[in-house]
């Protein structure tokens, strides 16, 4: 009978600490669902006004207020199948109505996962309004510096296709400083700017004409 | 009162002759790992604080019904349910911080020192010494971080906190916010504790 | 196309040079630390590691893709992860005690402290965050568990001849090899430019 006792009552002892952990643990995170999902959303939204060059508020209901006001997003038209329309870009407009540029959501790969961007182009398509940095592993110090002001800054109103140059080196519209140390993450971010400006154009041509 | 003369020995000792990071060694691969800019080790410091405390006090509290043989595998689940409710804090209310942070929270679970506390004292101890010795651990562990992390952002980024401190004319010094700089700046600060107390000995 | 196998094949190798877990994720120092000063010791722990890393992930990674994600359980994954490597650390330690005196005695010790190796669980956190398919994940626990080999190997080598110099009194043991690991992985800094991706 002990010996029953003993092989049993360890199990039975486990199982119930589990199902108090894991109900603890599923309860805080169901409370916290919702808000998690709302930071994920705002922090997309404040990458698409920085990338539009748009002051971000430090607010966060300030900051969304703004989007909403500056930015239009631009969907999947409904007779297509998916049932969820998918965000295509997003349409920058500015206060008196016109539009100022395009966003766009966009991944690659980096040197240790995927790279997330959102990028903007002015209206021509080739010349940047910014850009910034949704997902990242790259290595930190060297690659993660992809993530620091003065490499999103430089983008800015420069045309591409770019090529790198050494730090500290750039010059030209259409030249980037690299970073020192991370080649092959500077590497990848120029691959995923220059093609994000191809990608765009085909964005805008599936959007469809649309209150322009 | 023995009991307050019980506290007073945890405090020390935790603090100073048997510190966590210094003198024991342990906790190293988060020492080393948030330490590049003082905000983020500090959210960090603050997590390991809760697990320490809460996970001794929940193991000393149901010590007496562990049986031997799970005793690791009770002692883990604890600290991780404790580690994955700071991660879903961060992730709700500081989000930011949790993106930098990143794998590294739930790294907390496998820092020796939570489990070194729950063997050593909690599984012995009443809970409320354990919350205590969980509680002076986990601040043996911060100050020492944020000594380590000040130095490593000044010298490395020129700021304090994300202010810069230090003007155009520093020359950042990159090695510091990579891994060697870690380890260096460890194994410095390993040297000076360790000078000073051995210097002590001498002249007593 | 070649990408298929190249990027796996890549982040194996750089798993072990250029992002080496212990050198550049800072993973596994306590065990690294305290076990290093024995060779001896140190080829144990290391293959124990290897072994269990590479298991580990794939098997973390079947649990995560084909149990947890369709449940929309994946926050619990830290519990979940932990759990499968204590019980597999279990396991083997089992198998090997069961199987082969001889092995257990000169592996079988290392195991318990295998659990609470930091860089275990880094691998399979790791390969979550990073998207990494299932040979991908595979290749990059069995890559970082042969750079964390390399690197307590090269360790306890240099450590052995430490012996004979004069250290410093306050940097004697653990101050000495933190700096040694330092210089370690400036030295592995410097392989960055081997790999290529394109």
């Amino acid at each position: 009978m002990s010996v029953m006792k003993d092989r049993i009552y360890p199990v039975v002892f486990m199982a119930v600490i589990t199902a108090i952990c894991i109900a603890l643990v599923s309860g805080v995170f169901l409370s916290t669902q919702e808000l998690v999902i709302r930071n994920e959303t705002l922090y997309l939204k404040r990458a698409v006004l920085y990338a539009a060059g748009i002051k971000v508020p430090e607010n966060g209901p300030e900051a969304a207020r703004v989007f909403d006001e500056r930015v239009r997003e631009v969907k999947t038209q409904a007779e297509q199948k998916s049932a969820v329309p998918e965000t295509l870009y997003y349409e920058i407009v500015s206060l008196g109505g016109s539009i100022d540029g395009y966003v766009i959501e966009t991944y690659g790969p980096g040197l240790w996962g995927e790279i997330g961007a959102v990028i903007g182009f002015h209206p021509d398509l080739r010349t940047m309004m910014g850009i910034d940095f949704i997902k990242q592993n790259e290595t930190p110090g060297l690659g993660a510096r992809i993530t620091e002001s003065w490499f999103k800054e430089q983008f800015r109103g420069k045309t591409g296709p770019f090529v790198m140059v050494e730090e500290g080196r750039s010059s030209k519209p259409n030249e980037v400083d690299a970073i020192t140390g991370a080649t092959r993450t500077s590497a990848f971010v120029l691959k995923i700017i220059n093609g994000g400006s191809l990608e765009v154009e085909g964005l805008i041509e599936r959007g469809g004409p649309h209150g322009s | 009162m023995a009991a307050n003369t019980k506290v007073k020995k945890v405090f020390s000792e935790a603090l100073g002759s048997s510190n966590p990071v210094f003198a024991q060694i342990l906790g190293i691969c988060s020492t080393l790992a948030v330490t590049n800019k003082l905000e983020n080790t500090f959210v960090m410091t603050l997590g390991v604080l809760f697990t320490t405390s809460l996970s001794s006090f929940t193991l000393s509290l149901i010590r007496k019904w562990i049986s031997p043989r799970i005793r690791m595998m009770v002692e883990t689940l604890v600290i991780a349910t404790f580690v994955i409710l700071v991660d879903i804090s961060l992730r709700a209310y500081m989000p930011e911080i949790w993106r930098q942070l990143g794998p590294y929270v739930g790294l907390i679970i496998t820092n020796c020192i939570i489990m070194g506390r729950a063997e050593a004292f909690a599984l012995n101890n009443p809970p409320a010494l354990s919350l205590i010795d969980g509680f002076a651990s986990g601040l043996g562990y911060t100050y020492v971080l944020l000594i380590i992390a000040f130095f490593r952002e000044l010298l490395g980024s020129g700021t304090i906190w994300g202010i810069t401190v230090f003007g155009g004319w520093w020359n950042n010094w990159a090695i510091m916010i990579m891994p060697p700089g870690a380890f260096f700046m460890l194994a410095i600060f390993i040297w000076i504790v360790k000078g000073l107390w051995l210097e002590k000995e001498g002249s007593r | 196309m070649s990408t298929t196998l190249a990027v796996p094949v890549t982040i194996f190798f750089a798993s072990i040079f250029t992002n080496n877990i212990l050198l550049a994720n800072y993973l596994g120092m306590c065990s690294f630390l305290s076990v290093s000063r024995e060779i001896k010791t140190s080829v144990g722990l290391g293959i124990a590691v290897t072994f269990v890393m590479a298991t580990t992930s794939l098997l973390n990674w079947l649990v995560y893709h084909y149990i947890l994600i369709p449940l929309n359980l994946d926050y619990l994954r830290f519990i979940v992860f932990i759990m499968v490597i204590a019980a597999f650390v279990q396991i083997v330690e089992m198998i090997i005690e069961r199987v082969s005196e001889g092995l257990y005695a000169s592996l079988g010790i290392f195991l318990p402290l295998i659990t609470v190796n930091c860089a275990i669980l880094g691998v399979s956190l790791f390969m979550v965050i990073r998207d990494y398919d299932l040979l991908s994940s595979f290749l990059f626990g069995f890559g970082s568990g042969l750079g964390w080999f390399l690197a307590i190997m090269a360790m306890a080598g240099i450590r052995q001849k430490l012996k004979r110099a004069q250290i410093p009194r306050g940097l004697e043991g653990a101050g000495i090899t933190l700096i040694i690991t330092g210089m370690m992985a400036l030295a592995f800094m410097g392989f960055a430019g081997i790999l290529n991706i394109t």
